[in-house]
């Protein structure tokens, strides 16, 4: 993903949160009974399912909603989805893939500067946020983008967002912001 | 006056008046003359209204009891860090503000509490009077991160812009915490607080230019600084036996965990620096750092230029001792003993260097060729250097010296859809045969039951 400038930060993204329902009603001990890689949780109510091609694990509840997080891009969320839900419908259920939607996707990115967080939040207030007795790193939430970034000073930022879109134009708004209180790295 | 809409059930009548009979209101059929309701006694719920009588007839509002206590903690709080009258004011007026605020007016007393605090905190940061959220946390007896929890909503709430705490601002307020004056302590482990809160500025000062503080909670890192001042002041045998634990409970203070570690952070840099001064001949180590602190602190600018020159000129030998290896391996034996002889050290130390200076290069044929193999080199160490940089620098923070290997990006998500076609041996399996199935709810039913046998 290409910034502003000549160099290409690399945006990598580690988990793509998704939803989506099976419209109609799981039996989950029958999942937990013929299903491989399931782990039943009765107090909670739901089965967490494990994929191994897309590293992908799911939990199901009874209502027929699924959430799946571990895939590292969106159509590797929908595969395994999909994936999820043809194995549903071996086990004998009247499945219909309905309603995905990916519902949030963090990501990390490394800036080749460090970062002087305390002029930042000065620079940004209210958009940035720094309590350093609570957390290590300055919030900055974009509301129309509906991402927040968190910047640590090594120069660090994990970002989420909605979907990949969001948060590859979060990043390159905030670059920008972050490349006039950069930190020089000795002394 | 007549009621519309009720009818009577003597006879039905919907002739129905208001009547009142000594104040109290009964609804009459003016026809038969059956009472068909008696007033609003009828229709209380049993045990009294939800409202109770006092507040009915009260005349005016009378300020919420909670609300009144509320403000008396400020005060009371305010009166214990002994704030000047401004701030107890305008925490007063916040606190008043967000307690009616729809997010705080319903929630636990506990919360309420925490909020007295978080005003506290807000106006003190407002007026320039630095306190850390750990103190307040302390006051209040609750949990830091539950503090920092409402503070944020709060500051939200009421649109406040709270400058952040420097560590050096708080150390003086924090270093009075300290019971070490001549009053509480025998003579020997007396220090004056002026001079301990001088020392500990000094000293995190240093530490924030060598990325010990930046990013890490206040608290500890004070701490650290205030031990290893107190104990530079009179680095007596006696007080550098003390270790934290003790001079934690001759100050009467609580001792943070991550203290320990910022002790031995500060003294690695200490030692660093305690390597550099040119009138000291024996190895510098943290055990006798302490020592020279007071020397260190004092010249610490100089000296810091100077670690950073020797450390320099340390990577530039290991540079240039790489560039003549891989020089040996690409050129013409003839020509490296040429080149080594001829490119003086500080030649082949410059191409080494930063991209900049490779615009400098000597206009020698051989050294191109020296040029060209120290690029391929040099493109390698900048890649490795601009991922972790924390290798070329003098300090940095540990995780950049301990970097994780960064996860390479894999090249299958590019060849995903989203909308293959699944085959259906993939999803076999993922589903256990019949007969495994039986097997696994007989071995379930066996387990469960030897487990209610042993209970």
């Amino acid at each position: 993903m290409d910034s502003s400038n000549d160099e290409a930060l690399d945006i990598i993204v580690t988990n793509v949160v998704a939803t989506f329902r099976t419209r109609c009603h799981l039996n989950l001990r029958t999942i937990a009974l013929e299903g491989t890689n399931v782990i039943y949780k009765p107090e909670v109510g739901k089965v967490l399912m494990k994929l191994r091609k897309p590293m992908i694990t799911a939990s199901i509840w009874s209502s027929g909603k699924i959430i799946c997080t571990g895939a590292t891009s969106e159509d590797e969320a929908k595969l395994g989805a999909r994936r999820l839900a043809r194995c549903l419908q071996k086990l004998g259920f009247k499945v219909r893939f309905s309603a995905f939607k990916v519902v949030n996707v963090l990501a990390v990115c490394s800036m080749p500067f460090a970062v002087h967080l305390i002029d930042f939040t000065k620079n940004n207030r209210p958009i940035a946020s720094y309590e350093p007795e609570l957390h290590p790193a300055a919030t900055y939430r974009i509301k129309n983008l509906k991402a927040t970034i968190q910047v640590f000073s090594t120069g660090s930022l994990t970002v989420t967002g909605p979907n990949v879109q969001n948060v590859a134009t979060a990043v390159e708004q905030v670059y920008p912001l972050l490349f006039e209180c950069q930190k020089p790295l000795c002394k | 006056m007549s009621r519309p809409g009720l009818s009577c059930p003597g006879c039905g009548s919907s002739n129905i008046v208001e009547d009142d009979l000594y104040a109290q209101q009964q609804l009459v059929c003016v026809d038969c003359g059956s009472v068909v309701s008696e007033g609003a006694l009828a229709n209380d719920p049993v045990g009294g209204s939800e409202v109770s009588y006092s507040r009915t007839t009260a005349v005016a509002k009378k300020p919420c009891m909670n609300l009144i206590k509320g403000l008396q903690r400020v005060k009371a709080l305010c009166r214990t860090l002994r704030v000047n009258r401004e701030i107890e004011d305008l925490s007063e007026t916040y606190y008043n503000q967000a307690y009616q605020h729809k997010s705080f007016i319903k929630v636990s007393l506990n919360k309420k509490e925490v909020l007295a605090g978080c005003c506290v905190l807000v106006s003190c940061r407002l007026l320039n009077w630095p306190i850390t959220m750990g103190t307040i946390s302390c006051l209040l007896d609750a949990d830091s991160m539950v503090v920092g929890a409402v503070y944020e909503e709060m500051v939200k709430i009421l649109n406040i812009k709270a400058p952040i705490i420097n560590v050096t601002d708080v150390m003086e307020a924090h270093s009075q915490e300290y019971k070490i004056s001549s009053v509480y302590v025998p003579e020997e482990l007396a220090e004056n607080s002026k001079d301990l809160t001088k020392r500990a500025v000094a000293l995190v000062e240093l530490a924030a230019d060598s990325w010990i503080v930046t990013g890490r909670k206040p608290i500890p890192i004070m701490m650290a600084a205030i031990y290893l001042a107190w104990q530079s002041l009179k680095p007596t045998k006696q007080r550098l036996k003390y270790s934290l634990d003790k001079f934690c409970q001759i100050a009467k203070v609580n001792k943070h965990k991550p203290a320990l570690k910022r002790i031995t952070e500060m003294k690695e840099v200490l030692c660093k620096l305690g390597k550099e001064i040119p009138w000291v001949k024996e190895p510098v180590t943290p055990d006798n750092v302490v020592r020279l602190m007071e020397d260190i602190l004092q010249h610490r600018d100089a000296l810091l230029r100077r670690a950073l020159r020797t450390h320099e000129d340390a990577l530039l030998a290991d540079c240039q001792a790489s560039c003549e290896d891989s020089l040996i391996e690409e050129t013409a034996p003839s020509q490296i003993s040429e080149v080594v002889e001829q490119t003086p050290d500080l030649s082949s130390v410059e191409l080494c260097e930063s991209n900049a200076e490779r615009a400098k290069q000597p206009g020698d044929g051989d050294d191109n060729q020296c040029a060209a193999s120290e690029q391929h080199s040099y493109t390698q160490g900048s890649q490795d250097s601009s991922q972790n940089w924390g290798k070329r620098v003098l300090f940095a923070p540990p995780c950049v010296i301990h970097a994780k290997k960064r996860r390479v990006e894999q090249p299958e998500p590019k060849d995903v859809t989203g909308d293959e076609e699944i085959s259906d041996s993939e999803i076999d399996s993922y589903i256990r045969t019949p007969r495994e199935a039986r097997d696994f709810a007989l071995a379930q039913k066996m387990f469960s039951m030897s487990e209610s046998e042993k209970s």
